[in-house]
Order: structure tokens, then sequence, then C-alpha cells
């Protein structure tokens, strides 16, 4: 009898319609909610929240840390929607109450065949989605976490890995390919956001007797150029904009004579059928491991007097592109960081002004910038108010070694090895118009530099430290406005979001995510009733 | 009239992360079908009359769920087959080191996930069962999204569990849970309303509840005047009366079989 009184009274609930994330919310994210790896489809992991000003940025408190079971190094970029946050490991999804930190439920894929990283989860409809690291694309409900489909799109005995945070995209999630250090055919897929299904697939790298395999030799099928980081997404075009990794084997590059197209470039593809509108790319016959994971930031902006749609591009190489986003056509590169020995400069054809005798060598070459590059993937900030865009970089050389031994695709054997040396990490605020910097803001710690940027409508700019401090600053001038000690390095990006009523950034740490907000002081809670009733 | 609600209490999403698999040896004899048959003999001989048939326990302890909490490696069972528990009931034993490791891999089998292992019942009819007006499962649990959402997915459960495990918790859900993120509740909130389901998560300052349309509250404790919670789990315990003895054989196979990676294989 009582178990009938309770479910009669549970099943009189009114039937409440789940809401749904539309194609046209992410369109127009973000406001309160973070639905999307950087935010926006733009990539400018910009929030037009105004809570939290440079004025009272030094308020800001730890409001919850959720510690994220058997994680290591965590590199997941939340997404919030309706309250909960959820943030991804290793073949595994969280879903936290965005105000309180608490578990609300989570999906762990015990017998997924690989590990590695994983950058984070996207949303749409009643679904979040993330990739396993061998290749599994799984959707589930956002509020309970039931599974709705696990679907394979690649294999690891092709040598492909996942890392990257799906986008989601109106009917479908774009997932790319990591594991080009090792040999492997880079591909970008576009898969049913209902099914999982394969609706298109592009590979990176041409295969034998296509256009531009004559910029290869015989390892072509293996020549890697991993699209191992998310893009961008711009609507009125209907245009994917996607970075590609480095050509196999790395630092081998007399096996593999010529361009290595479509390696270390940036790719224009149409999102309904996966066609190349055009590509640019920015490391040509790459010798330094210098992928062009970085993100590809979408901005209208005058140029030369008139209206232009550019993609900017701080590259791994060292310096900083702008490219009309519509043709591809290379606009103009200014030096990102200053220790850059392998090139004098970019020609006005686009492609580097090489400085000699610098590819690796047996005895070893000291090449800057480093194996890290000069920027990488973490994730950019524009401000549209400043109109300056906030990139991490490093100062830093290395030496690159060849080897003797032949390539060995899937051996993990990139032909050779890099080692890096001191370094220094400075947060960069460079005005796209110019490629001047505006300000910098140089960070303590290691030369590791893994820690992206967001900014909030008001002008404050958070980034990591590298020695795990989370930072804000003032987006206009560089000031130091607070900090915090994690307690340990970060290797993510942070993001903004509301939450309760109250603004709140919020990053992952090596094994934990943090959020902080505004200082408030607590008032004492009574503990409601609580009772207990048996089961008949 | 009766509402069913068929909820199996299993606490999925825990199993995995609990080691199921942490313990596997390199033995030749581990997931050989042929050794786990000659294995299966070895235990029913000796190996069942304390610890039963399926594992489940009786005079000696369960085999199957003891390894969610406290995983033994192959290594460890191998020596405490050979070797016995000085002071305990488990005597040593004089096997070969081929018979004693086929004993493992059919221990190894019993106590892994149920998909691995074939189950005696018709996964089809079972499959019947399952979505029947009769047994309301789906009223509370979902498999690939169809289904209800107050209780576990069970979309993997015989990719998670083992088939003693799911046996159990058809027949005796309240037996030996983990109720937090399982607990029947009813909020009462200042504002007047009452909110039904399960708290899959709670403490003194805040709630998450997902109701019977799979919609989530999150409720600050400062909202709540009023927490009622059940005790025991809020899956009728009565499924071994209600159904046929052929038709939990036949749930118990479905269930078995519901295992994300191996679909992904068989569809292939």
């Amino acid at each position: 009898m009582m178990r009938r009184r309770w479910l009669v009274l549970a099943l009189s609930l009114s039937s409440v319609a789940a809401a749904q994330v539309r194609p046209q919310d992410i369109l127009k994210s973000p406001g309160k909610d973070w639905l999307t790896y950087a935010g926006s489809y733009n990539g400018w992991r910009h929030s037009p929240l105004k809570q939290i000003t440079p004025e009272n940025a030094g308020s800001l408190v730890p409001k919850w840390v959720y510690r994220v079971p058997n994680s290591v190094r965590l590199q997941t970029s939340p997404v919030v929607y309706d309250g909960v946050m959820y943030v991804t490991n290793t073949n595994a999804m969280y879903a936290l109450d965005a105000s309180t930190g608490r578990l609300i439920w989570s999906y762990a894929d015990g017998r997924a065949e690989q590990s590695g990283p994983n950058r984070g989860p996207a949303i749409m409809g009643d679904r979040v989605y993330f990739v396993t690291s061998d290749n599994y694309l799984t959707a589930l409900d956002r509020q309970s976490g039931v599974v709705i489909f696990s679907k394979k799109y690649a294999s690891v005995e092709d040598g492909v890995t996942s890392t990257s945070a799906p986008l989601a995209v109106k009917d479908k999630v774009i997932v790319g390919s990591a594991g080009g250090d090792s040999g492997m055919r880079g591909f970008i897929a576009a898969l049913s956001a209902d099914t999982g299904e394969e609706l298109w697939r592009t590979y990176t790298i041409p295969a034998k007797g296509e256009p531009g395999s004559e910029t290869w030799g015989d390892l072509i099928e293996w020549g890697g150029g991993a699209a191992w980081l998310s893009g961008t997404y711009d609507a009125e075009s209907n245009t994917l904009y996607w970075t590609t990794g480095n050509p196999w084997p790395d630092f081998n590059a007399a096996v593999r004579p010529g361009d290595n197209l479509y390696s270390c470039s940036l790719l224009a593809l149409d999102l309904d059928t996966g066609k190349m509108k055009w590509y640019f790319q920015f490391t040509p016959h790459d010798t330094h491991d210098w992928d062009a994971q970085s993100w590809p930031v979408l901005l209208d902006m005058e140029w030369e007097g008139r209206q232009r749609k550019v993609v900017l591009h701080a590259n791994r190489n060292g310096f900083f592109y702008v490219l009309d986003r519509v043709t591809g056509e290379f606009l103009r590169a200014t030096q990102l960081t200053d220790s850059v020995n392998w090139a004098s400069g970019i020609g006005k054809d686009g492609r580097p002004i090489l400085i000699p005798d610098t590819d690796p060598t047996l005895e070893g070459k000291w090449v800057c910038p480093s194996v890290k590059g000069a920027t990488n993937w973490m994730g950019q900030t524009y401000h549209p108010q400043t109109g300056l865009l906030y990139v991490l970089t490093l100062e830093q050389c290395g030496w690159f070694n060849l080897s003797e031994q032949d390539p060995e695709p899937m051996k993990n054997f990139p032909g050779g090895g890099a080692t890096e040396e001191g370094g220094q990490v400075i947060l960069r605020a460079i005005d796209p118009k110019t490629g001047k910097r505006a300000w910098e803001y140089p960070m303590t710690g290691f030369g590791r530099m893994w820690t992206g940027t967001v900014s909030t409508a008001t002008g404050v700019l958070f980034s990591g430290d590298d020695d795990g401090q989370l930072v804000a600053l003032d987006a206009k001038t560089g000031s130091h406005l607070w900090n915090f000690n994690m307690g340990e390095l970060s290797t993510a990006s942070p993001v903004i979001y509301e939450a309760g009523g109250k603004q709140h950034v919020a990053i992952a740490s090596a094994t934990a995510v943090f959020a902080f907000g505004l200082f408030e002081p607590m008032e004492p809670l009574e503990l409601p009733k609580v009772t207990t009733r048996k089961t008949e | 009239m009766r509402i069913l609600a068929c909820v199996l209490l299993l606490a999925a999403p825990l199993a995995a992360q609990h080691g199921l698999y942490e313990g596997e040896s390199k033995n030749p004899a581990i997931g050989d079908p042929k050794a786990i048959a000659v294995g299966e003999k070895l235990y029913m001989r000796s190996c069942a009359g304390c610890h039963g048939p399926d594992g489940s326990g009786g005079r000696g302890p369960n085999l199957v769920r003891r390894p969610m909490w406290h995983p033994l490696t192959d290594e460890k069972i191998f020596s405490l087959i050979r070797n016995g528990l000085p002071g305990a009931d488990m005597p040593a034993t004089n096997l070969t080191d081929d018979e004693t490791w086929n004993l493992v891999a059919f221990i190894h089998a019993l106590i892994g996930p149920a998909a691995d292992n074939p189950a005696a019942g018709d996964g089809a009819a079972g499959e019947k069962v399952f979505w029947s007006e009769k047994t309301g499962c789906a009223n509370c649990h979902a498999i690939h999204g169809k289904g209800g959402r107050l209780g576990p997915d069970l979309t993997n459960i015989g990719g998670l569990r083992p088939l003693a495990l799911i046996k159990e918790s058809v027949l005796k859900p309240s037996e030996g849970l983990y109720f937090l993120g399982n607990e029947a509740v009813a909020v009462k909130l200042k504002n007047g309303e009452t909110i039904r389901g399960v708290a899959r998560n709670r403490d003194n300052y805040s709630l998450q509840v997902i109701d019977r349309q799979g919609k989530l509250h999150l409720i600050s404790m400062r909202d709540v005047t009023e927490l009622e919670i059940r005790e025991g789990s809020p899956m009728p315990g009565d499924y071994g009366k209600r159904l046929s003895e052929a038709e939990l054989e036949n749930l118990f196979a479905f269930l078995a079989r519901q295992s994300l990676r191996k679909g992904e294989e068989e569809s292939k």
C-alpha cells in the first residue's frame, strides 16, 4: 500500500519536457551556460557575464573543489548547462552540480583499450558526448548519465587514438584523430548526433595518387597529420576550421621529400560534406614537430580600410598569422615569440623564409622555438571590447636530434628526439590589426605552459600560472588583480558560467576541478527534518 | 492495480572504478574456454559445496560480490587454492599447476562480466520479459536510452557485472547494497512543492534528485523543510515469486548479454 501511494504521487508530478540544447543556443553562447570547448563556435573563450569585475576580482574565493577519480593530468575544458557541469577524464565523464561541486552521475568505460588525455565533452539536445581513447563516440543522457550509444569510428590497430573534445554542430558531432607521432593517417569525421553513424570523413593526408600525394615519399600512408584538437565553426558560411599535426616521422624528414600536405595546416571544411574549401600550411615539410594545433580564432575586423572575415592563428612555429577565412588568403604573419631561429620571417606567399641548417642532425641542432612550440593547444581568448587576443606563449629553445634507425610505423618512433631547456612562459596581449603586443605578463615556473585563458565582459582575464596558480589580470593593461594557488600544475583551460545566480570561473588542475566565485559570508543552515521509512 | 518498479540497484557506475580487471594474469588458461570447462568440473566437485554453484556463497564466502570491493589477483586466487587459509575452513589442495590454473580460469570467468560467459536461458525470450508490462523493468531502467531513468542504466550491465550478481539483484534487490546514489526520497520544499525520485547524491547541504520523468532537480538544503528517505530498495522484492523459473533464466540471459563493447563487435 505504501509503495502504491509513493509511486502514484511520483507519477502525478506533471510531465516535464526536458530542456534541450538547440543548435541556435550554442550559436548564441556563451551566456549563463558554457556550451562548447571554447565557449563559442568562433573560439573566443570570452564570457558576457559581468558580476566579476576588475574592481572586485580581489574577492574571488574557491566555492568548491571536485577531486576527479583516477586523474593524473586533467586536460578537460568543462561544459556547463542548466546548473550542471560536465567534465571528462580518460575514458570517463562526470556530471557535477555546478553550484556545489557534488557528483550527480559518472560514467567510466572500464574496457577501453587505450588510455590517454581527454580534452572535454560536447553537448547537444538532451545528450552529452565524449570520445574514449580507443575512438568510441559515447552519447549519454545529460540528466541521468544513461548511455544512448557508444559507437566506434576508428581503430587503435591503425595507430589512431582520440583525445579531443568533440564539436557538436547542428545534427553532427565532429571528431578527430590522434597518434601522429607514431605513424597513422589523420582524419576529421562527422558522426550523426542521433546515432553515431559516420556521415563523412576527410583525411588530412592524401591517398597515393591523389592531389597532394606528390608532396610525400613512400611513407605517405603513415604520414600523420593528426587532427587531435577540436576546431571552430562559421555558421554563415557553414565552414569548419580544423588544424592538423606534424608529418611522420617527426624528425627524419629525408624520407618524406616535399611539403607533406596537409600536415601542420589549417583546413576549411564544408560542414555538410567535409569537402576541403581551402588549406593553409604554416610549416611546410616540418622537421620540428610543430603541429598546427592551436586555436583558429574567427573574427570580423577592419583590414586595410575594409571589413574582412579573418581567422587568427598563433602557431607553434613562433609566428602569429592572420588569414582571410573565406578564401584562405595569407594576410600577414608577425613574430609571436622573440626566440625564433629557424626562419627570418614569413614571406608574402605565406611560406617561411628559412634560415639554413636548422633540421635535426645526429649530433643535435639547437632550435627555437623548442619542440613544445611558441604556444600550443590550450586555447586563446579574444576580448571584443579590448580588441586584443590573449595567448600564453613560451620563450624556449631545445635540441633536435636525428636517429639512424629506420622509421617504423606504430612503434612510437618519431625518427629522432627533442629536448627542451629552461624557458619562460609569457602571457601576451596581441593586437590582431597590427600583430604588435599591447602588453605582456611573465609567469614563474618551469616553462611548462599548458594553461589556456578566458575573459569576462568587464575586462578580467584568467589564465594559469606555470606554478599551479590561477591568475586574474586586467585585460586592458595586464595588471595583476588576483591569484590562487591550486597546489598543482594545471594543464587545462578555464571557463566562465553562472549557476544559482552567481558567476563562476572554473578550471581543472591536474587532479581536480576548482570553481571560484565572489566572497559572500555564509549564513548558518538549519538542517531539515530527516525521516526514514521502511520498504514494505 | 500494481504500479511496478523494477530498480536493479547495482550502482553500475561504481564497478568500472574498482579494478575488476586489474588482476588479470597472463597465464594462458585465463579466458581459454577449454581450461574454463575443465576448471568448472573441478569447481563443481570441490568448491561449489561451500561457495555455491554460482559462486554466491553458502558455508564459504560469496566469491562474486567480494571482488567488487577487494579484488584478488589471479595469482592470489591460485595461491589461496593451493595453500588454503590456515585457521579457516578453506583447505589446502594438492592439485597440479595446470589443474589449479584451470580452476582459477573458471573462477575468473565466474566473477568476471556476465557477457564474457554463456548464460543458460534464452536471451530473445528474456528480452520480451524485460520489456513486458508484467515486469515493468523499463519503467525505471533504460537500455540504450529506451526506458526509465530512476534506476541504474542497464545498457552495459552484462559488460560490468558477473551473472550471479545480476541474479541476486533481481531476486533480492535490497541485499547488501550500496545505497548512496540510489535512495528513494521525498523532498518537501519551503515553497510547498514536494519532489519525489531517487537521490543521486546528497549531503547536509544539497541534494541532487532525478524524478520519474528523468528530470534532474538540484536542491539546496536551505530550501528543504523535510526529507523522507526510504530504507531498502524501491525495486519490488518478489520477482522470484512473480516470474516462473524459465522467465527468470531468460531475463538473466538477456541482461547478461547487455554489453556495450560486445554489441559493437557483433554489429561490425
